[in-house]
């Protein structure tokens, strides 16, 4: 069974003033309905004529553009389909037929920080891993390589495995590794709810000067304040459709109201 | 400028690519051996153990291939080739599974995964081979210019080893059964292979038999590596058919399992974050 998958186009064109555009996005899953799952089973099925998933549908023909240097916020409720939406857009998931995305310029998503970190190795490796994996040369790790320590203010743990980090230091260094990404559009999942209120505070000058830079981001959060704060427009998903577009306190407002 | 790229074709090795295939092998080399006393030691180590239980049950005790020159390091060769192929290919297929953090939270191309696992098997190899040049030496094997030929085999036996990894990885993300189902059929092949007896033995009592063992490409393979490193006296696909189409169709079957198997790894890719 060949599934048909939809576009993501990837383009490059400075003088066109959309970063993303968003159209008749459709997704849904293959969820296995028996609790085996295997070859035998897969056979099995096979020779009832039994499909073995359901489909789950969890975006449902959502429409939207991002301008270029705008800071855009994406809110909904815990499985409305908002870190879907962000992996599509990332390109981790493909989007289903007739479903198009255009993309114009070099996007970074950050799902999650410190993603390949292992605890088996040190600190100094873990940082040239995630680099990689971020798309920095080693060249470019070198020259970054003290100021990542500096902002995590993490110097002299350089050294020690990552199992003996405390969380709170694990997610310094990962948000430490990650602020230095350079893209022309970032897709922020969630990173802002790391670390103490100190270093809450140099997150929240991150995304500040991000923001001064007309940085082009796409951030999905729960935190109303940093809507009302950081955004110039916000979207509000609910069931797989867009419920709200606009003004980030009136979709605030609205997100709110969910709760009632 | 317009510029258009399908994510479906990942533009093979670029430079961000070559930099994660990187790290990803030198990640996998740590990880390996880390916690382990011995270290990278174990590297070497293991193959050696595996030939000397082989060289004390097979050569010593049930006395096979006295009439091969240099039988234990024709015997460490075979092994340390074996080590590789069965390296090479579980890890390989595992290997999806084993990073799946990774293919779950960023878009890069899968391939990478699989073949930086393998790259660390190469790794391993070359180390190994180091040890059998070295008893080559001290056994009296002279060193002549076929020994340039052996980079070639090793080359057919990791491409083997490649698309096996390729075609079995895609299809363990979704059914598990088939890492047991090759645990089994390394099994059955360690004996298929004339690893720790030689050809002209089966050739002996079924003639047919010996055919069909050296139409195996990994069997074709590991004793052409022997013949040009250790021994003229090895049993090669091409000594024993003295035919070239005969001898084309070892190679025929790595070249179609390695693109059949690329093909097939490349159209399931795309659901490999879902599937995980």
């Amino acid at each position: 069974m060949r599934r048909e998958i939809g576009k993501r186009i990837l383009i490059n064109s400075p003088e066109n003033e959309n970063a993303i555009e968003v159209h008749n996005l459709h997704k849904s899953f293959r969820l296995p309905t028996e609790r085996s799952w295997g070859l035998k089973q897969a056979i099995f099925n096979r020779l009832r004529g039994i499909k073995g998933y359901k489909d789950q549908k969890v975006l449902k023909g959502l429409n939207f553009t991002v301008k270029q240097g705008e800071f855009l916020g994406i809110v909904g409720r815990n499985g409305s389909g908002k870190s879907t939406l962000l992996k599509i857009l990332a390109g981790i998931y493909y989007p289903e037929k007739d479903s198009t995305i255009i993309v114009n310029g070099n996007l970074v998503p950050f799902i999650e920080l410190g993603v390949g970190f292992n605890p088996e190795l040190t600190g100094r490796e873990n940082v040239y891993l995630n680099g990689a994996l971020l798309g920095f040369s080693n060249k470019e790790m070198d020259e970054m390589y003290d100021d990542i320590w500096k902002f995590a203010e993490l110097e002299k743990f350089q050294d020690q495995k990552l199992k003996n980090y405390s969380s709170g230091m694990l997610v310094r260094l990962a948000f430490s590794i990650a602020i230095r990404a350079k893209g022309d559009i970032l897709v922020l999942d969630e990173v802002l709810a790391v670390g103490d209120a100190a270093f809450q505070q140099k997150c929240n000058n991150y995304f500040a000067s991000l923001k001064e830079k007309k940085q082009t981001i796409i951030l999905v959060t729960h935190s109303m304040e940093n809507v009302r704060r950081f955004c110039d427009r916000a979207i509000m998903i609910e069931d797989g459709k867009i419920a709200a577009e606009g003004d980030p306190s009136e979709v605030a407002e609205k997100y709110m109201s969910l709760f009632k | 400028m317009i510029e258009y790229k399908d994510m479906g074709i990942p533009k093979v090795l670029n430079k961000k690519n070559r930099v994660l295939l990187r790290e990803l092998t030198k990640t996998d080399f740590k990880l390996r051996y880390q916690g382990s006393v011995l270290g990278y030691l174990w590297a070497l180590l293991r193959p050696l153990m595996m030939f000397a239980i082989l060289y004390i049950v097979f050569a010593k005790l049930l006395r096979l291939g006295n009439d091969i020159p240099h039988y234990p390091v024709y015997l460490l060769t075979g092994t340390v080739l074996w080590s590789f192929f069965t390296e090479c290919t579980s890890q390989g297929i595992q290997a999806m599974l084993a990073r799946g953090d990774l293919i779950r939270k960023i878009s890069f191309p899968k391939y990478i995964v699989v073949v930086s696992t393998t790259f660390t098997a190469l790794i391993n190899l070359a180390i190994n081979l180091g040890v059998v040049v070295i008893f080559a030496l001290i056994n009296g094997v002279q060193p002549s210019l076929s020994w340039l030929m052996v980079p070639v085999f090793i080359f057919e036996l990791y491409a083997l080893s490649l698309g096996i990894a390729f075609l079995l990885g895609a299809i363990n993300v979704k059914y598990r059964d088939v890492m047991s189902i090759w645990d089994v059929c390394i099994q059955a092949l360690f004996y298929a292979v004339p690893i720790i007896y030689p050809v002209t033995m089966v050739a002996n009592s079924s003639m047919l038999a010996a055919k069909i063992i050296l139409l195996n490409p990994i069997a074709q393979a590991i004793q052409d590596v022997r013949y040009s490193l250790i021994t003229t006296e090895a049993t090669t696909t091409w000594n024993f058919f003295n035919n070239p189409i005969v001898m084309a169709i070892p190679i025929v079957i790595v070249v179609i399992i390695l693109i059949v198997g690329s093909i097939y790894f490349r159209r399931k890719s795309k659901f490999f974050a879902e599937e995980i």
